[in-house]
């Protein structure tokens, strides 16, 4: 992506720790660290990736910026405006601006709200438009979607939906405010491979259109590929690999990339992908270290470096940040480092 | 002789609208130690094909028609009793949803070896015990864990209990229905590994069912595609993905991300699944289908054998072989 592009969002090493319950009487148990100083700078008009397991704070940050939940540090800033105090009139301009699309359909429609009611509430709440030039939105964004002809959606519940169909009500409703950024959490994670490419093509329609940014967060590095211009891969709540999409799965450089891409299934994907091997067998034993949180699993990593120190994130070139000790440019990872 | 003979099945649930064909004239046969992969959207029925094989329907759910043959048995002619010796002992499943197929209150090791014990009462606990601690180390579960609640085990390690407890009686076929829909992406590559390997070890059969083509072709020799109901193309792995004959299997293909090659368009399949209460004549994907002619509604599909490990149910292919 150009350097001339502007930045629309910022999370400015961003923490998030989540309190656990500890037993009966007295002590906490440990703090987990959901984002451990993230920062991400996202472009205006991009399509940026979050891609990680389930438990690495991708679901975090998506969460963090809508304002659903506030950071412990740091601070997250569109257009340059800080936004993590934000109140009133303020923080309901906000969520105009910024809107967020669930995982899971059938949990994130209310049941109880036709299609129609569901998409015209935002307008309502933010009391846009009279009665007519609402159900003029509504219409429009349905269609957008590809709920056509709206007549025939419009009165039915979610229950009599689809999944498929109910994933596009719950797009219809973040866009119809017309947002200027789009949080949207692994949409397609509960639905079909057919119904997943519908969705997908939805979004790089809206993004075509409407100019909207998109966060996009998922654990399918080739839905990533898909979709995004650029992506940051991230593990236990630390950003790990940052760059442009098709370079960063063309040329992992982080071990734990690597070993993303060694997961996945062989037959379909065996053409020209590389075997990095960069998972250890059986995870390392350490005893309270402060270093790379890849270590425990890292077939490249080093004592005592590694098990000591957190690698910074450090530029390969312009666009490709890796949080790498051994990471080269332009060099593969070494192989078979002993501990 | 093949271990699993299934002819003609029919299989459907009673409806207030009507009888609902889930499963419509499916047959195929699975030989000792090889493994066959159903893959389709969902709603197509392969989930109702697998309980119906387990005889594990939901109350409303009946077998209509055709066979099934196991180990030289009719499964349909057993009762409910026979059924349970063959269901665990000679044919196991792995579930959906691995989180919930343990018991929350008791430990592993009890759950496994109860499988055990209740299939073969003689055996006596010492010996069971030990076994569920070989079967342990053959999913590569921790003998240390062995004796922790389910709770305290993550995803793939309950998913692992489970293929313990699929393994615990020797079955000589196991079911395996989305078996890592819910793991990370490097959980799910381990398990498969070690599905793959216990496969080979041990010579059992796998069924395995999911909507993830990447993930079937990744475990099975053969691969149905199921459409509607009703199985539509059906082969050797290769044969499938290198030349797929079906429109609906190539464009199953073409919805797909990758990683390699070119960053082609993906092509979503326009519309939706017919209604299995009134199916419509003829071809199924008649509606969505970019080659369709009006012919399609009106022949009757029959199968079309392209190799004799790759057959398709479609009518155009069929003209287009000119056959």
């Amino acid at each position: 992506m150009g350097n001339g592009k502007q930045t629309i969002l910022e999370l400015d090493r961003i923490v998030k720790r989540y309190r656990t319950k500890g037993f009966f009487f007295g002590a906490h148990g440990q703090d987990v660290i959901a984002l451990n100083e993230v920062f991400i700078k996202i472009l205006r008009g991009e399509i940026f990736g979050l891609v990680g397991e389930s438990g690495s704070g991708k679901t975090t940050a998506g969460r963090l910026i809508v304002r659903l939940e506030q950071p412990d540090q740091g601070k997250i800033y569109l257009d340059g405006r800080d936004i993590t105090g934000l109140k009133g009139k303020a923080s309901k301009d906000y969520s105009r601006r910024v809107q967020m699309i669930f995982q899971d359909p059938y949990q994130s429609l209310n049941p109880l709200l036709s299609v129609f009611d569901t998409i015209s509430e935002p307008l309502i709440i933010h009391k846009i438009g009279n009665a007519e030039a609402r159900e003029d939105s509504v219409w429009q964004a349905m269609k957008s979607v590809g709920l056509s002809p709206p007549h025939d959606f419009a009165h039915r519940y979610p229950h009599q939906l689809s999944g498929g169909q109910r994933q596009r009500v719950a797009i219809a409703h973040a866009m119809v405010l017309k947002p200027e950024f789009v949080v949207a959490d692994e949409p397609t994670s509960m639905l079909d491979a057919s119904m997943s490419a519908q969705i997908f093509n939805i979004l790089l329609e809206m993004r075509r259109r409407l100019k909207v940014t998109f966060l996009f967060i998922t654990h399918s590095l080739a839905a990533a590929r898909y979709l995004c211009d650029r992506i940051a891969v991230m593990y236990k709540g630390n950003l790990m690999e940052i760059g442009p999409a098709e370079e960063v799965l063309r040329n992992p450089k982080h071990p734990y990339t690597q070993a993303l891409m060694d997961a996945l299934p062989k037959f379909v994907h065996s053409g020209g992908v590389k075997r990095y091997e960069t998972l250890l067998q059986a995870e390392r034993e350490v005893s309270g270290y402060v270093g790379c949180p890849f270590f425990v699993r890292c077939k490249v990593a080093r004592a005592p470096k590694c098990s000591r120190e957190k690698p910074p994130l450090k530029k390969l070139d312009d666009s490709h940040s890796v949080a790498c000790f051994y990471a080269e440019p332009g060099i593969k990872t070494r192989s078979g480092g002993k501990a | 002789m093949a271990l699993l003979e299934v002819e003609d099945l029919t299989i459907g649930y009673q409806s207030q609208r009507g009888f609902l064909k889930a499963v419509e004239g499916v047959s195929f046969s699975l030989d000792k130690g090889r493994s066959l992969g159903f893959v389709g959207e969902s709603g197509c029925g392969k989930t109702t094909l697998g309980m119906a094989l387990m005889r594990l329907l939901p109350p409303n759910g009946r077998i209509r028609e055709g066979r099934i043959l196991f180990d030289g048995q009719d499964l349909l002619e057993k009762t409910d009793e026979e059924m349970r010796q063959v269901r665990w002992q000679k044919m196991a499943m792995i579930f959906q949803t691995a989180m919930n197929a343990l018991n929350p209150v008791h430990r592993v090791n009890d759950q496994i070896a109860e499988a055990i014990l209740t299939h073969n009462p003689s055996l006596g606990k010492q010996v069971a015990y030990k076994q569920v601690e070989g079967l342990s180390r053959l999913v590569g579960l921790s003998k240390h864990r062995l004796r922790d609640y389910p709770h305290q085990y993550s995803g793939g390690m309950k998913q692992r209990a489970i293929i313990a407890m699929a393994l615990a009686c020797q079955p000589k076929l196991i079911i395996a229905d989305e078996p890592t829909t819910a793991l990370d992406v490097i959980v799910q590559d381990q398990i498969l590994e070690e599905i793959k390997n216990i496969q080979k070890e041990f010579d059992i059969s796998i069924i395995f069912i999911s909507h993830d083509i990447s993930i079937v072709a990744d475990v099975s020799h053969d691969i149905g595609i199921m459409y509607a109901g009703q199985l539509v193309e059906y082969g050797a792995r290769e044969e499938v993905f290198e030349s797929p004959m079906h429109p609906y299997t190539k464009a199953l293909l073409s919805s797909y991300p990758t990683l390699t090659g070119e960053k082609a368009q993906l092509m979503p399949i326009p519309g939706e699944a017919p209604d299995l209460i009134h199916p419509p004549s003829g071809c199924r994907f008649f509606d969505r289908c970019a080659g369709a002619r009006a012919s399609c509604r009106t022949n009757p599909l029959v199968w079309l054998e392209i190799t004799p490990t790759h057959k398709v149910f479609c009518y155009q292919c069929g003209r287009q072989c000119g056959r």
